[in-house]
């Protein structure tokens, strides 16, 4: 069995490119499949008659307690035959029905031969979420089908609907499933019912009563009972196999399936006989009364359709033995009528090109074996005596007169039984009434209405719904034995007070006087049509959930935009506030729970804290006062320079340099940005908003200091960083411990902060430059270097004040700098030349040396390589970007790329040596002249640190600096040029 | 295999450090960050089958045990992770080559964007592994900083107000976690996990819900998580396709896993899971009502991100190992589906030059490759079976229904719900974008409310013919994800064992203390 749906699984795959080799002729092909499963299924035939199940489970995710469990009992192996056998047919129908220039046809059969696998995987699955798969992945399906013809908008809104619908209802369903099977322990369909069957779950405890009736929803919105029974017509917007197939025999019976399969356990759980006693009847009705307004004869068996249904659930649901084998005997039959009867459909639309009563007229004799299979198929539908559907009648009104008459065993009682009965009969009579209406619109002449003139279509067109006609008729007088097959099921019900056997004739007994009577009201209801229509005109529509269905998704849409308008502002500062206030709110909420504040409080060690904090803080407070930018970034340094002053008191020199320098770089960057920004800081928001920024950003203060005096407060341990002066000297051969901890103890950190560097330094570049960081910055070309002459030629730029052609150019002095020749002259300051020339090399000199100093002494990787970027800046801004590339002919990109490549090479190289990750090693020797020398191979790290800051600080600086100044020189050139024209 | 635990974090970092300097060469790039993340994968897979045969791993770096030195942890969670996330990352990486190659670097230019990549991908490796609280904090800033780079992507207006608002709650949430290390830091004095969850045990109480709190809204800024999430859906959608699906696919996940760390190792004792799951809630129920108001499919995808993280934290807030086990599971999915979902978004968005379902029409006809694409990660997400989301879901009712408060089944309720209303919003998209015609597109007016029509214009030019390699790349994601369903099983025996592991941090002190694992 699982063989099977594995074949149903794969096969689809390969069918659209089967389909461009074979056209339409692939459907035959593929229906193979379905129908050897049917042929499987009655090779099962003796071992379900001998009351064993055939079983097969597969292990899958067992902490879940899923397994692909097949199980084939009665119930199973009969619907297991029905979808197949239905659906081998309707496959090969489809090779007439639809032609090979139809559009998507390899999806279409592609679908439809999954979905008849995933049908057969329903009604064998005894894993309650195996079978929910299939249940969902029927609904799935249903939508692709459905919306087939994708370009028409009623298809693709029906085909919505019925996804939402049926997946609702799936999801209610799955809920109700887990509320059953996780506590009960298993997720096997058998072992449930099983258990409630011998009282293992108790079914009026409110879990599982509520677990049986959310389950129960899911099998109603599958069915097409009310309230959601409005899908199922909308959805034969489908080609017309599919609504033979999903809509009629297979898909929408998985719901009676469902409760037939539930009813010999559950059926005594509170809510279960009205709630489907009373939708099923209404929908009955309502189904039926619907049917009689159609005038599309397949919208008129999609209503009617709605009725039968429920019709099945009324009686599968009932719950009594006779009910049971009743509900299987009317499954049976309603599968067999109601697809031939879709297929009659779609044979009439492809000859007379309509499916409008109104139009159709004297098919039946122009079509005489189309007729005959259509009314065999409606006699059937109508239970007329000698069809099958007339059995499975007999045995539901002998049923239901039983349990009226207090003879239902263990079913829902007399009054039950009376309601089921009287409901059953009307609902009958609408069933006789509009077969007869179906017979009457398909074939008959009608006067006035034009003859229609049917196209030619193959006898092989009819072959699917004859078959099925036929065999409705030919069943009937074998039901005897048909109900001996079935019996395995019904027996699962407590015996009732008679022993009802399936038959043509029972004698003249309530069931056919039943019978007979809503024969004959089923037909005056049809000879009084014209009647029955005016009044039906008059009346309002008794159920209309579709639009409610409407009103719910437009108000959901509704709701949702409001919901986002309120919450998604796209405004900045709303989204800070509100996370502000969602911190201060909650730990602000963990503070007043408090109990445990400390006894005293040390505010500060030294009073010169106090002055820096409050110098930081003024600072701060002033900087949201701001209006300019300039002063703005000023304030910002403040508190930088403030926090490094703090350091320095707190004895971490080092702390405090490397602050000092980043403090610096990070002005520079800033006033290299502001250059291009205007002055003033926009002013966009009222006073209003300032006020609750101030109320939010105090609110943070406060909350953030009052943590940190409890968190202090309950310290309990001494930092680890104790230990780290004694561990740095002995291990890591270093007196500075910031440095050691830095490239060593934390060198992981370390290691990643560069790449957090360098990742930013790319950013700027990307941002300016936007495609590349390799554009390099402009070079003094060589000519320049060698001729003097060239040296003399000033470059202009637009920051220059003015210039002026033929006013003697003043640069004639000596080039201190290789490109200050470039600069206007207006813009150099021959003091700042000097003073850079004599400066840089020596600082870089410097900065080396804090580079290799840091090990024992403050310094470092980082503070030298700021250091040395400093010294790059200095030549920028005394020189211009000409000045930067030639103080600088290393691509910025290179720099970084080289310096991370020393540094995680420094991580990888003890790997090689069997050592963890960035282990160091130390050596010393003493060689002459030079002394006595150690080296850690932290120290090649520290270079990779080195480096990367002077490449991100190279970076800033070509980017913020000398591009911004390219393309601000192009921008005013073009100005210019624009003036001049 | 103490070996191949580093190399996971050094190896892209070494493959961003040859990629910058060679940044005139392309195709030498391109090959190395392929080539490194190629091999990232193959360890985290070894990895994660030694993990799960013989136990976690800590490795100490440079020789310096815990708690002085930094850690690196693996255990069955993080390996899981690993994996996932570098498949995805190289699928990604793979989807914008093709993608560079076909709009000659515009979207993705080279010289910038592999190393930027390659470094978040050390920050989400390495997060996955930290041991150490600061040191998460690290990747935390590796990662964010290159996404801050590749956010911004080509500097349009767009994406610089994008980026603006990115960065700056970026910035903030990474304040707050630095604040709490340095709280935590200030009361027990250490920041190896570890030792934490020694030591935090110690505090007061009052003082562990301070500190834990603090903590756990610097993280929920980074998973999105209700009302710390509407920063995302304003700033997601902007960037190029990869980059967005990237970002969708791992960052938010990177926070869920640092809460995960915090409920299960440094925080045990469920005590704010009534919090998380009500949290977990709205998270959904919001989220979700924000991709149903959606007409933009990027838009609209971010809001399922935000959304379905609340599955993962109601996992998160049962606090049962069961509980854990389908929050991992269903991580593994989200990571998956989300980021396929945007890379197929990105393919519509090639073929129809714009990601607005009111202008996308007749997709189907034009590529029914796309269409499948779409389409399986639609379900999938949508939950329905037997894709991941549907066994992630059913694990998490599962997990809920053994816990059987009440509050577990209204989570239950509103994770159907939600599951429900992803579907109605993806379906429906679908239905706009592949099924109706192209022609029908033109005289089209939206019933929905003016809201969506305010979408992210994003005018890309309309290709017809689509890479092979992007399509690949997509579909080699789907394929993944349909992996998470064949392979359910073993799969979810791993997240089972890694649910067992976590639930209590006693193998995790063991482990890093004294070297040993189970």
């Amino acid at each position: 069995m699982l063989a099977f749906l594995v074949v149903f699984a794969l096969v689809p795959l390969v069918v659209p490119a089967l389909t461009r080799r074979l056209g339409r002729r692939v459907f035959p092909v593929i229906a193979l499949i379905p129908a050897a499963a049917f042929v499987f299924t009655l090779t099962q035939t003796p071992k379900i008659l001998a009351g064993s199940a055939p079983t097969e489970v597969i292990p899958w995710i067992p902490q879940l307690e899923m397994s692909f469990a097949v199980r084939v009992d009665t119930l199973s192996w009969l619907l297991a035959l029905i979808v197949t056998g239905i659906g081998a047919l309707v496959l090969v129908y489809c090779a007439w029905y639809f032609t090979d220039a139809e559009e998507g046809l390899g999806r279409f059969a592609s679908v439809l031969l999954a979905f008849t696998g995933t049908m057969y995987g329903l009604v064998i699955a005894d894993d309650v979420f195996l079978l929910f798969i299939f249940w969902e992945a029927t609904s799935v399906f249903s939508y692709l089908l459905i919306g087939h013809y994708t370009g028409r908008r009623a298809s693709r809104v029906a085909a919505l609907q019925a996804l939402i619908v049926t997946t609702a209802g799936g999801l209610v369903m799955l809920v109700g499933l887990v509320m059953l099977a996780v506590p009960a322990g298993t997720s096997r369909l058998s072992d449930l019912v099983a258990m409630a069957q011998d009282g293992r779950l108790d079914l009026a405890a409110p879990l599982v009563t509520t677990a049986v009736i959310l389950v129960l929803v899911g099998a109603l919105s599958k069915s097409a009972i009310i309230p959601f029974h409005f899908w199922l017509p909308a959805a034969m917007a489908a080609p017309t196999p599919v609504s033979a197939y999903l809509h009629a025999a297979a898909m929408v019976q998985a719901g009676i399936y469902l409760v037939a399969r539930l009813a010999p356990g559950f059926s005594a759980t509170p809510g279960w006989h009205p709630l489907l006693l009373g939708l099923g009847l209404a929908t009955m009705l309502v189904g039926g009364w619907r049917a009689l307004r159609q005038n599309d004869l397949k919208l008129l068996l999609a209503y009617g359709t709605v009725s039968q249904l429920g019709f099945l659930i009324v009686v599968t649901g009932f719950g009594t033995r006779t009910a049971a084998l009743a509900g299987v005997a009317l499954l049976l039959a309603h599968a067999l009528f109601k697809a031939a009867l879709f297929l009659v459909v779609g044979i009439i639309d492809h000859r007379a090109g309509t499916r409008d009563l109104r139009k159709l007229s004297g098919l039946g004799r122009e079509a005489p074996v189309l007729a005959i299979v259509g009314m065999l198929s409606v006699l059937s539908m109508a239970g007329v005596p000698f069809t099958a559907g007339f059995v499975a009648k007999e045995a539901v009104l002998a049923g239901f007169l039983g349990a009226a008459q207090g003879a239902g065993g263990a079913g829902p009682g007399s009054a039950a039984g009376w309601i089921a009965l009287v409901g059953v009969a009307l609902g009958s009579t609408l069933t006789v009434a509009y077969s007869a209406r179906f017979l009457w619109g398909a074939f008959a002449r009608k006067k006035g209405v034009e003859k229609v003139r049917p196209v030619h279509e193959s006898v092989s067109f009819l072959a699917a719904p004859a078959i099925l006609a036929v065999s409705g008729i030919v069943l009937a007088p074998l039901f005897r034995l048909v109900g001996d097959l079935l019996a395995g099921y019904p027996n699962r019900f407590p015996p009732d007070a008679h022993d009802y056997h399936l038959g043509l004739w029972h004698g003249f007994d309530g069931a056919l006087l039943v019978s007979t009577f809503t024969l004959l009201a089923g037909l005056t209801l049809f000879w009084a049509r014209t009647s029955v229509s005016t009044a039906q005109a008059k009346l309002p529509p008794i159920v209309n959930t579709s639009e409610l269905y409407g009103r719910t998704m437009t108000g959901l849409d509704r709701l949702a935009a409001r919901v986002t308008s309120a919450t998604q502002r796209g405004s900045l500062p709303f989204y800070l506030s509100i996370i502000l206030l969602t911190l201060v709110g909650t730990v602000g909420a963990t503070l007043v729970m408090n109990r445990t504040w400390p006894a005293e409080w040390r505010l500060w060690d030294s009073p010169a804290q106090l002055v820096i904090g409050g110098i930081m803080a003024v600072a701060a407070v002033a900087l949201t006062r701001a209006d300019k930018r300039f002063a703005a970034a000023l304030l910002v340094g403040v508190t930088g320079y403030g926090m490094a002053a703090l350091f320095a008191f707190h004895g971490a020199p080092d702390l405090a340099l490397t602050q000092v320098l980043v403090e610096t770089v990070t002005l520079i960057a800033f006033v290299l940005v502001l250059r291009r920004l205007p002055a003033r800081l926009g002013q966009t928001h009222g006073s209003a908003h300032r006020g609750v920024r101030a109320v939010v950003s105090v609110s943070v203060g406060l909350m953030m200091a009052a943590v940190a005096i409890v968190a202090l407060g309950a310290r309990t341990h001494l930092p680890i960083s104790l230990a780290l002066p004694d561990l740095a000297h002995d291990v890591g051969h270093g007196s500075n411990v910031v440095n050691v901890v830095l490239v060593d103890v934390r060198g992981w950190d370390t290691l990643g902060e560069l790449s957090v560097l360098i990742a930013a330094a790319t950013g700027v570049a990307s941002l300016v430059f936007l495609r590349s960081r390799t554009d390099n910055l402009p070079r003094v070309p060589d000519a320049v270097r060698r001729s003097l002459r060239s040296r003399l030629r000033p470059v202009r730029e637009t920051v220059s004040a003015e210039y002026v052609p033929g006013v003697k150019d003043p640069s004639t002095r000596n080039a201190w700098l290789l490109a200050g020749l470039k600069l206007a002259p207006e813009n150099r300051s021959i003091l700042l030349e000097v003073v850079i020339r004599l400066l840089f090399h020596a600082v870089v000199v410097v900065s080396v040396f804090i580079l290799f100093a840091g090990h024992n002494s403050p310094g470092g990787g980082f503070a030298g390589g700021l250091v040395a970027g400093l010294a790059l800046a200095g030549r920028y801004l005394a020189g211009g970007r000409y000045e930067l590339g030639a103080a600088a002919p290393v691509d910025a990109g290179r720099l970084l790329g080289v310096g991370l490549l020393l540094a995680a090479g420094t991580a990888v190289t003890p790997l090689f040596f069997g050592a963890h990750a960035l282990t160091s090693a130390w050596f010393d020797a003493t060689i002459p002249v030079l002394g006595h020398i150690e080296f850690t191979t932290s120290t090649i790290f520290d270079v990779g640190v080195y480096l990367v800051v002077i490449g991100m600080v190279l970076d800033v600086l070509r980017s913020l600096g000398a591009e911004v100044d390219r393309q601000q020189e192009e921008a005013s050139d073009e100005l210019e040029e624009g003036s001049t024209i | 295999m103490t070996v191949l635990v580093p190399l996971v974090v050094l190896l892209p970092l070494l493959g961003a450090a040859v990629a910058l300097t060679q940044a005139k060469h392309p195709r030498l790039q391109t090959f190395i960050a392929v080539g490194v993340l190629g091999v990232v994968l193959i360890i985290g897979v070894i990895l994660l089958f030694a993990v799960d045969d013989h136990g976690a791993i800590a490795v100490a770096i440079g020789g310096w045990d815990a708690p002085v030195g930094i850690v690196l942890v693996v255990d069955r969670l993080a390996a899981l992770l690993l994996v996932i996330s570098a498949a995805v990352l190289l699928s990604v990486l793979v989807f914008s080559v093709g993608q560079g190659l076909a709009d000659g670097d515009r979207e993705t230019p080279v010289s910038i964007y592999y190393p930027t990549y390659l470094i978040l991908a050390t920050g989400v490796f390495n997060a996955f592994l930290a041991g150490d609280l600061f040191n998460l904090y690290v990747s935390f800033e590796i990662l964010l900083v290159a996404s801050y780079v590749l956010i911004t992507v080509g500097g349009t207006e767009l994406r610089i107000r994008a980026g603006v608002t990115y960065i700056v709650v970026s910035l903030v949430s990474s304040v707050i976690f630095l604040a709490a290390i340095a709280m935590i830091y200030a009361s027990v004095g250490t920041v190896n996990i570890a030792q934490l969850a020694v030591r935090i045990g110690e505090l007061p109480h009052d003082i562990q819900l301070v500190l834990h709190v603090m903590l756990l809204v610097a993280f929920g800024i980074k998973a999105a998580v209700f009302p710390l999430s509407f920063w995302l859906p304003d700033s997601y959608p902007t960037a190029p396709a990869p980059v967005t699906a990237v970002f969708a696919g791992l960052l938010t996940k990177v926070g869920v896993y640092a809460i995960m760390r915090t409920e299960m190792i440094m925080f045990p004792g469920n005590e704010l899971n009534t919090p998380i799951m009500i949290v977990a809630a709205l998270t959904m129920i919001v989220g979700i009502l924000g991709a149903v108001a959606q007409a933009d499919i990027k838009r609209l995808l971010s809001f399922t991100l935000v959304s379905h993280i609340g599955y993962m934290l109601f996992g998160i807030g049962l606090g049962t190992a069961a509980g854990l086990a389908a929050a991992t599971y269903y991580v593994v999915h989200h990571i998956t589906v989300q980021t396929t979902l945007f890379l197929a978004a990105g393919l519509v968005e090639r073929q129809g030059g714009t990601t607005s379902i009111n202008r996308l029409g007749g997709m189907l006809k034009a590529s029914p490759m796309i269409g499948v694409l779409f389409f399986i990660p639609l379900l999938s997400l949508g939950g329905i079976p037997p894709f991941s989301g549907f066994l992630g879901k059913l694990a998490l009712f599962e997990a809920g229904a053994q816990d059987g408060s009440v509050l577990a089944w209204v989570l239950i309720a509103s994770g159907a719900l939600v599951s429900l209303l992803t579907l109605y919003a993806l379906a429906r998209a679908w239905s706009m974008t592949f099924w109706r015609d192209a022609d029908e597109v033109a005289d089209y007016d939206n019933p929905l409310p003016v809201l969506s029509q305010v979408g992210v214009v994003t005018e890309v030019k309309s290709t017809r013919s689509i890479p092979r390699i992007m399509v690949g790349a997509t579909a080699a994601m789907v394929a993944l994800s349909i992996s998470l369903t064949v392979f359910a099983g073993p799969l979810y025996n791993v997240s089972s064992r890694a649910g067992d592991n976590i639930d209590g941090p006693e193998y995790y002190i063991t482990l890093v203390v004294t070297g040993e694992s189970e």
